[in-house]
């Protein structure tokens, strides 16, 4: 074991939440039986660390497991940092054809071309993702473990998820990423949070959706609390058509828990009120952001309890519809970086 | 309030106790017990003078680092802080300060000793306190002059020859009260009724009940509502063509599962057009008191600069922010919050936002 990989091991260690650091060394499965049977995990992590250490010295392990360890302990906890999306584009013919031993040796093949000292490790999960960790070096120095990117991507669909890359990496990234999937071009999908599967189900459209109906169904919950019942029957109608509304817009059920949604606001002030900014020329400049444990679940009650009108604006419903939660909204359409018009109204 | 324990403490005699807690009571004095005293029995001009002022002069910037001590500047714009008002202090007296400082350092070391105040950072070492006059704050000959505490101890494992640090610090103000108010107060009362806190929450409360145990006092939290985080943005915006405010930062929460939290940041150059449009139109209708007009800002323009900026939001998003509550308001030029923090990062205006709380804090006061 080296420097880097004791290093690495440290680090791990202690991030690892004592409890469930004895699942995730039997996951990794480097340890023999007796060596597992020998680690008192009450002991404290600086303790734990030791014996770790003299046990991969013991097996030989080398960086190269250590940094197994850590990819599962990832792909177990994803919600630890922040996640971006990324959208391919224009496929290929044989695009949808692209399986995972494929995938495996091109992406290795290409990312290695640009890059001259690169490890790169992949790994399929049981969801059907594909799990991909790259340690960056450089023509001069060796990879750095301690801070790699993951990567997540679905084969067969246009979405790949990053966390912990620099801007001067992405280029790389997404060059091999765009050859190795057979498409012919990536872009931002303006879509990031902290909780991967949200984001995941959000683009993927993996949460219970209501469509428009003409004959809304009978919203059996909504009316059990009625303590007066001319002031409800008044009321329920309203409300149930509210409460459709913020669910055509939002979903229903348990929504993705998506953390914040921005936007970039360059549009011009309209007030009736106020003649002066409403005849200048220049835009107002302003960024939103909206923030909550739960985005999509704040506002669809934001749209049902009457705190936002419906039917929502679509700057709203595009964060659900686009699977987006960045937006630069301009008065004069679609720009170079804006992809949703601002409502005339 | 005091308990017996402690009033033996400084008062021997039993009989000295029993009169002592009895004076404390009649002699509590609050704003709005003197200015609303008929106001109790029917509508009076009382009752309106306990209100927020509808109207203040703009943020005035001051190069006032040659009237304060630079030293004592440096620590009011550093930090963020949490306000209090306090009521009336009974026998304060400024020529005082070194042996309050003497008094508080050995309450504090007494209350240690006991064991009743939880151990904080530096707790090994004894604390050192030390009261000052911040000179050249008052704005009028009524204000009482500001007074700073600052409380130094060593870190736990200091060397020997290391320096005290600060730990914590806190100071009492008053600037601007209204002249009414305070020639009202009796005999003996000293009127510092804005008292902001930095340091260790412990800290805080024991020069709180100190306070209270010495000068007959009491604390209450001070929020910075609705209303006077509108007229700090407001304020703030004005001075945008003197010193930028980089930012106009307004932060409300909606009421709603899970809470939602909206930020709503502002370009500095258009939050104060609009501001200036707001302003102008007033100036229009009223152009024989052009002169006046230019100098106060009403409350009405703060109400339309606030209406103008929730409008351009609502035309957006369809959501009113008006449901919610304002939460923070903050610009390069300090920062505000509805739990009664506040940072003032620019020297030049902190005797007029300071005059504001000034305000907010008189008015907090129980009757």
């Amino acid at each position: 074991m080296d420097d880097a990989a004791r290093r690495l091991l440290q680090r791990l260690v202690r991030r690892i939440p004592a409890q469930t650091l004895k699942t995730t060394l039997d996951k990794w499965g480097r340890l023999k039986a007796a060596q597992r049977q020998s680690m008192d995990f009450t002991q404290s992590k600086w303790a734990l660390t030791e014996k770790l250490l003299a046990i991969c010295e013991e097996n030989e392990l080398t960086l190269k497991h250590i940094a197994e360890l850590e990819m599962i302990h990832v792909i177990e906890n994803p919600d630890r940092s922040m996640w971006y999306a990324l959208q391919l584009m224009d496929p290929e013919d044989d695009a949808h054809s692209v399986e995972l031993t494929q995938f495996k040796e091109q992406f290795k093949s290409h990312l290695s071309e640009l890059v001259r000292h690169v490890s790169i490790k992949i790994k399929k999960h049981t969801d059907e993702a594909v799990w991909i960790r790259i340690a960056w070096g450089d023509s001069f120095s060796r990879p750095n473990h301690l801070k790699p990117t993951y990567v997540v991507h679905h084969l067969q669909t246009p979405y790949v998820f990053v966390t912990g890359l620099t801007s001067k990496l992405k280029l790389l990234l997404t060059q091999a990423l765009v050859l190795s999937t057979r498409h012919q071009a990536i872009k931002d999908a303006s879509l990031s949070g902290r909780k991967l599967t949200a984001i995941r189900d959000l683009l993927m459209r993996q949460y219970q959706q209501v469509f428009p109906t003409k004959y809304p169904s009978p919203l059996a919950e909504s009316n059990q609390n009625a303590t007066n019942p001319l002031i409800d029957k008044e009321q329920a109608e309203l409300s149930a058509n509210r409460h459709q509304m913020a669910c055509e817009a939002f979903g229903s059920g348990m929504l993705p828990q998506l953390q914040s949604a921005v936007y970039k606001l360059e549009t011009k002030f309209r007030d009736h009120m106020n003649k002066t900014m409403t005849e200048r020329e220049e835009p107002l400049k302003c960024v939103v952001k909206f923030a909550s444990t739960s985005l999509l679940e704040s506002l669809r009650h934001c749209a049902s309890s009457g705190i936002a009108s419906t039917p929502v604006t679509p700057l709203l419903s595009s964060i659900p519809l686009k699977g987006r939660n960045y937006f630069v909204i301009t008065d004069n359409g679609p720009g170079p970086s804006s992809q949703t018009r601002q409502p005339q109204n | 309030m005091e308990s017996p324990q402690n009033s033996v403490a400084r008062t021997p005699s039993n009989s000295a106790i029993v009169q002592r807690r009895s004076k404390s009571k009649s002699y509590r004095q609050s704003y709005r017990s003197c200015l609303g005293a008929a106001s109790r029995l029917g509508l009076t001009p009382g009752l309106t003078a306990r209100r927020l002022n509808s109207s203040r002069r703009a943020l005035k910037s001051q190069v006032i680092t040659e009237k304060v001590n630079p030293e004592h500047l440096a620590i009011l714009v550093k930090a963020e802080w949490q306000l209090s008002y306090v009521t009336p202090l009974y026998q304060f007296r400024h020529t005082q300060l070194k042996s309050y400082s003497r008094q508080l350092s050995a309450f504090i070391a007494a209350e240690k000793q006991q064991g009743l105040a939880v151990e904080v950072e530096g707790s090994q070492s004894s604390f050192r306190v030390s009261f000052s006059v911040v000179q050249g704050m008052a704005e009028t000959d009524d204000d009482a002059e500001t007074v700073l505490i600052q409380i130094f101890s060593k870190p736990m494992f200091a060397k020997q020859d290391e320096p005290q640090r600060s730990v914590w610090s806190g100071w009492l103000t008053c600037i601007n009260g209204n002249p009414d108010y305070l020639h009202s107060l009796p005999k003996g009362f000293t009127c510092l009724p804005l008292f902001g806190s930095s340091g260790a929450e412990v800290l805080t409360s024991l020069v709180k009940s100190w306070f209270q145990q010495t000068f007959d006092c009491c604390f209450g939290c001070l929020e910075i509502n609705q209303t006077s985080l509108q007229w700090l943005a407001a304020l703030w915006t004005n001075c945008h063509t003197e010193s930028s405010l980089k930012h106009l930062k307004m932060i409300w929460t909606i009421p709603v599962v899970p809470p939602l939290q909206v930020t709503y940041t502002v370009d500095p150059q258009d939050a104060w057009e609009l501001w200036m449009s707001v302003r102008m139109d007033q100036l229009d209708k009223s152009e024989e008191e052009e002169e006046e007009q230019a100098r106060n800002i009403d409350i009405e323009e703060v109400t339309r600069f606030m209406q103008g900026l929730k409008s351009h939001f609502y035309r957006h998003f369809r959501l009113d922010l008006s449901a919610g509550n304002l939460q923070q308001v903050s610009t390069a030029l300090g920062s505000a919050k509805f739990s009664g923090k506040i940072k003032i990062s620019s020297s030049r205006y902190i005797i007029t936002t300071l005059a504001l709380l000034t305000e907010c804090a008189l008015l907090k006061m129980p009757i």
